[in-house]
């Protein structure tokens, strides 16, 4: 009996890592399509403004810069997870990488 | 900020030698809008012909121009609007990092700006008074030199949010517009427009005073930094 239900449960495991398998085989297959709200951009690539903003704040804390003086005027898209945003913090040019999460990972001056 | 100077400078120079190549605009960074096609599943450029016809058949235009509810991780203060003059958003920041998303139209290629500036006054159904430099370009703007009344017509559509910089007006404004198709698009001279639902919703929901965040990669003016 011990024997026969230690049959049974790695028969489901089996199973179970065969459609995983299959859902990842298949998932690696198509092509998502962006959601609803997403299906619009311009050639540009810019950072999303959030993202954008995120930096700006980091190189106002970085240089001191009064924060109303303090502008992005460029970004790229670097890879799928990150971007590099160019940041105007009262005269100094500084360079921010941030990632697609929201994390400021390094701000230098240009 | 000494960007400006720099920018204007540069500008006039870009300006000069593309007036005296005959090159027009095509020197200015180029950002062509694309719409993502479900059928097709292809990304599509959309430009103001394909805009009208989309509008025509759809009365509405393409849903991420739509007004909606997004995250938008900021740490401006809520009824602080930012615009993403590249990608033809203009945000309404909300606390819990919400932001209610509108699609705008912005100014064509030379006439993009950014800066920070802030809302100086409000009104409904705006008179338009073209500027004298539109007035002296514009045959159709000449005729309104004195001021066109408001109304379903008017260019500034239903409302008007005149944007200041420094207590001044910047000739700038966020406003409504009889040609809804034009949203998503690189079309005026330089100010904001959204259809007129989404201003008059804009409009209930900013205080005078508020920050405006005008983001444009490529701008060909900066205000208020």
């Amino acid at each position: 009996m011990q024997h026969k239900a230690r049959s049974g449960r790695s028969g489901s495991v089996a199973a179970a890592l065969a459609s995983a398998a299959l859902a990842v085989a298949l998932s690696a297959c198509a092509t998502s399509d962006p959601e609803p709200d997403q299906r619009a951009r311009t050639t540009l690539n810019t950072a999303p403004a959030d993202l954008q903003l995120l930096c700006a704040g980091a190189a106002a804390e970085a240089t001191g810069a009064p924060g109303d003086k303090v502008l992005p005027v460029s970004s790229r898209q670097l890879d799928s997870q990150n971007y590099q945003v160019e940041v105007d913090a009262n005269g100094q040019r500084t360079s921010c990488i941030v990632d697609s999460d929201g994390n400021v990972k390094s701000v230098q001056p240009v | 900020m000494n960007l400006s100077r720099s920018f204007s400078r540069r500008s006039v120079t870009v300006g000069l030698v593309a007036a005296a190549l005959g090159l027009g605009s095509a020197v200015a960074i180029a950002a062509q809008t694309q719409i993502f096609d479900p059928i097709t599943r292809k990304w599509i450029d959309y430009d103001r012909k394909k805009a009208h016809k989309y509008y025509a058949a759809h009365k509405q235009v393409p849903e991420a121009f739509r007004r909606q509810v997004v995250k938008f991780r900021t740490a401006e203060r809520p009824g602080t609007i930012i615009i993403d003059g590249n990608q033809h958003f203009l945000y309404l920041v909300q606390p819990g990092h919400k932001a209610i998303r509108y699609g705008i139209g912005v100014g064509r290629e030379g006439f993009g700006w950014a800066g920070i500036v802030k809302i100086g006054r409000t009104a409904e159904w705006p008179t338009w008074t073209p500027p004298a430099e539109m007035v002296a370009r514009d045959p159709n703007a000449a005729k309104w030199a004195g001021g066109m009344p408001g109304g379903p017509d008017n260019p500034l559509g239903a409302r008007a949010l005149y944007l200041y910089e420094g207590g001044r007006d910047t000739i700038y404004r966020i406003h409504g517009t009889p040609e809804p198709w034009t949203i998503g698009l690189d079309v005026s001279s330089g100010c904001i427009r959204m259809n007129n639902d989404d201003i008059v919703h804009l409009h209930e929901r900013v205080q005078v005073g508020a920050k405006v965040i005008v983001l444009m990669q490529g701008a060909a003016l900066y205000k208020g930094v």
